[in-house]
């Protein structure tokens, strides 16, 4: 079976360079039986991805420990569930998985485009090709990499790592994974675009559902690395602004960017070249995620060994990426100038091409501090209170241009009308102070600007929201029927609704969790009726018990009622989960209250034999909300992904023969 | 195109970036700490200063109090130097004696102590489990 891995990856490489020759061939000759060729390579390149998938898989399922990969990432003791879920968890299997869904995403673009062989999609697939290449190239040549090595005998399973044992942990490298491949699409066509030189907004439309698709699986595996930190990982919290989180923020920054520019440049032929740069630099930022988790060259908690062919092929992956794209786009400058302008300050035109540069910049001194200033400056370091200075007033203007852009109108704003617009968001603000007073956050000043701006910005999305439905219902019809088609009525409407309203959430989560946190650490004796307090909650140990727990561990319980100022108000039971072969892992409780969290964990492993516990309670303020609204954002980007009505996608088709190829 | 709009964008845009990169600048000068040896920071120039440092955890040192985490790491070049940590956050799931470690935070040479605002293990979600049997010691 082993061999049988090793083949088709091999094969897999060749046939995705194969199938780049052909495409490349037939885009520069403008030959269509190439371009089918070159698809034909592409289902070859599919299908041998698949078996060597398959196999990989099969071997996991069948607990077969002959293979190197598996037997270090799976034992016997593991359920179904987590060992599909090991394939993933390490670095071959990470790349076998996302060269699968790449040969995916490949696959759908090359099958809907057999019949109409468009120039522009033949090379967007060969640049995805090109992309598959290097990553089966990866496995190919080094031995890293290679999920199909051969155990040496009498090789003990070493076991799932403890802490990845969590759903949040089984599905976050994965939709990372998907996420990055999404936004690889428009990287593809944007390259593409520019080696024929069309710049009308044909690349655009063929690749915006991918980028929306990418945003929402890389919002998604953001969100769940941060709720698995949250409650597995015990690094004090959800975010430590550590390289390998940096760097997948980094492209959902641009990737945010991108999204805006691409509906101005759809809508009105604005923004033209930055949405060709941004395409770039997100897919380059994907890379340099990949460079900096892969190659040990910056030293992270998540990053995996140090290698020397992988640096290698990544390394210059990186370099000719980034060189080709600055090329072809100097050399395409005037093919994509724009048709229209941001005419005035006080519009949304200008607002967001302020929201381009802000996420730019932001994403860039991100990447800068996390993987520049470690390489050219080794004697420097960068901590999380550096990056928590830099986000947290970013964030905040963030929110502001949420709350202002539904105010102004495109183009140029009336000032009369804004006056009138700005009366509810002032109104929501002014109604939040109250709730941010109550909850005590007056301490940090700059903590309550900020919320009050979440309070402003919520008023914005109501606002933008109430103005749609007031238009949609005319003057003779009822703001209920209008409610109604607002939120009908235009997709990316109701998406920009839903994903605004989510940020806004975010923001303030992130704000309320991180500036009023309060910590704790005692030192308990174990014995029934000893306490700990902090701010009014009061914990009283009442006993301990050890269980059998999943996955053939042992837990060990320790429980504890909780008061909140003399009144009972549930029981929590921080624990430790021994494995059998994988060792001992903490795990952490979590006490929801409407307005904060209480999480207990103890610091340290304990057992039946242990006096004392080191217990840590820790009180994240609002933190719900970051879930809440992380919900929030992957729902509307899921809104504006749902198929559109039949009539619209005529009405689209009908356009589209019009736009002629421009010439090479 | 219109000039003046342009004009203005440009000027606009040069602003935001120049405001932006200065502040970066300064805030990482400021802040940013100093990688160095722990055998290094009795040299007397990292008094007071943020620095980075890595080193294997001692583990006869480890004591925990309602500070937090104290302990001492030893020099990983060789040199018999150590410095005494202080960390009250929470302890990443792998700590435990002998794992090298990274600390990040403000070095005082009055007992030789620094007060960590970060720890980070080497590689605990290293996407592997714990080594083999056969290697640990």
């Amino acid at each position: 079976m082993i061999v049988l891995g090793q083949l088709s990856l091999t094969f897999a490489f060749i046939f995705a360079l194969a199938s780049a020759a052909f495409l490349f061939m037939g885009l520069r000759w403008d030959r269509k039986d190439f371009q089918r060729n070159g698809y034909y390579a592409v289902y070859g390149f599919f299908l041998t991805t698949v078996i060597a998938a398959a196999v990989l898989l099969q071997a996991f399922l069948k607990k077969d420990f002959s293979f190197a990969y598996v037997a270090s990432h799976s034992d016997a003791t593991l359920s179904t569930f987590y060992r599909v879920a090991s394939f993933w968890a390490g670095q071959e299997g990470s790349f076998l998985f996302w060269l699968l869904v790449l040969a995916i995403a490949i696959i759908v673009i090359a099958v809907i485009d057999l019949n109409r062989l468009e120039r522009l999609t033949g090379g967007a697939v060969a640049v995805l090709a090109v992309i598959s290449a290097v990553f089966a190239a990866l496995m190919v040549f080094d031995t890293g990499s290679n999920p199909f090595l051969r155990a040496e005998a009498g090789t003990m399973p070493f076991g799932l790592n403890p802490l990845l044992l969590h759903p949040g942990m089984v599905f976050h490298p994965p939709t990372l994974f998907i996420g990055y491949v999404g936004l690889a699409v428009p990287f593809a066509f944007a390259v593409s675009a520019l080696l024929i030189g069309r710049g009308d907004k044909l690349w655009v439309r063929r690749s915006q559902k991918w980028a929306v698709f990418g945003w929402l699986f890389l919002s998604l595996g953001i969100g769940l690395g941060a709720w698995w930190a949250y409650v597995v990982l015990s690094f004090g919290g959800y975010w430590a602004w550590d390289p390998v989180e940096n760097t997948s923020l980094v492209p959902w920054l641009t990737a945010t960017a991108l999204l805006h520019s691409f509906t101005l440049y759809k809508a009105r032929g604005l923004f033209k070249r930055w949405s060709l740069g941004l395409a770039v630099l997100t897919f380059w930022f994907t890379i340099l995620a990949t460079w900096t988790t892969r190659t040990g060259l910056i030293s992270s908690v998540h990053a995996f060994g140090r290698n020397q062919v992988l640096i290698w092929i990544l390394s210059s992956f990186l370099v000719v990426t980034a060189v080709g794209s600055i090329g072809l786009i100097v050399w395409r400058w005037r093919a994509f100038e724009s048709h229209d302008e941001v005419e005035s300050w006080l519009s949304r035109d200008f607002l967001y091409y302020v929201t381009n540069l802000l996420f730019t910049l932001f994403a860039v001194a991100v990447a800068f501090a996390t993987v520049a200033v470690p390489l050219l400056f080794p004697d420097r370091a960068v901590g999380p209170s550096t990056y928590d200075v830099i986000a947290r007033p970013l964030g905040v203007v963030v929110l502001a241009m949420i709350a202002v852009c539904p105010l102004l109108a495109w183009r140029k704003t009336d000032g009369a009308r804004l006056r009138r617009t700005l009366i509810l968001p002032t109104v929501t603000m002014l109604l939040s102070a109250p709730l941010w007073l109550y909850l005590g956050f007056q301490s940090t000043i700059w903590g309550f600007i900020g919320l009050l701006v979440c309070g402003f910005a919520f008023g914005a999305v109501i606002q933008f929201v109430l103005r749609s439905a007031r238009r949609a219902a005319g003057p003779d019809r009822s703001l209920w029927s209008g409610l109604g088609r607002a939120f009908t009525g235009s997709r990316p409407r109701t998406a920009a609704y839903i994903v605004h309203l989510g940020m806004v959430l975010v923001v303030a989560g992130l704000l309320g969790s991180s500036l009023y946190k309060v910590e704790q650490s005692t030192i308990l004796q174990v014995k029934e009726g000893e306490t700990a307090s902090i701010n009014g909650y009061t914990l009283t140990y009442r006993g301990m018990t050890e269980s059998a727990g999943e996955q053939s561990s042992t837990r060990a319980v320790a429980t504890f009622d909780v008061s909140k100022d003399g009144t009972s108000i549930g029981t929590v039971g921080p624990h430790t989960d021994v494995y059998p072969v994988s060792g001992a892992a903490v795990r952490a409780v979590i006490l929801g209250r409407p307005f904060e969290d209480l999480f207990v964990v103890t610091d340290e492993p304990f057992d039946a034999t242990s006096k004392t516990i080191a217990l840590r309670i820790v009180i994240f303020p609002l933190i719900r909300w970051v879930w809440i609204g992380s919900i929030l954002l992957c729902v509307g980007a899921a809104v504006s992904l749902w198929p559109r009505r039949q009539r619209q996608e005529q009405e689209t088709r009908a356009v589209e023969p019009a736009e002629a190829d421009a010439t090479v | 195109m219109n000039k003046r709009s342009r004009t203005r964008l440009l000027v606009a845009t040069g602003v935001i970036v120049a405001v932006f990169i200065v502040g970066v600048v300064v805030l990482v000068q400021r802040q940013g700490a100093y990688y160095s040896q722990v055998s290094e920071l009795t040299a007397g120039q990292y008094d007071g200063k943020n620095v980075k440092v890595g080193g294997r955890v001692i583990g006869e040192t480890i004591q925990r109090d309602a500070e937090g985490v104290h302990f001492a790491i030893q020099d990983l070049t060789g040199q018999q130097a150590t410095v005494n940590v202080l960390y009250s956050g929470q302890m990443p799931n792998t700590f435990e004696p002998g794992v090298d470690v990274v600390v990040i935070g403000r070095y005082a040479a009055d007992g030789t102590l620094i007060t960590a605002e970060q720890l980070q293990t080497k590689c605990p979600s290293k996407y592997e489990g714990k080594a083999s049997p056969a290697s640990t010691q």
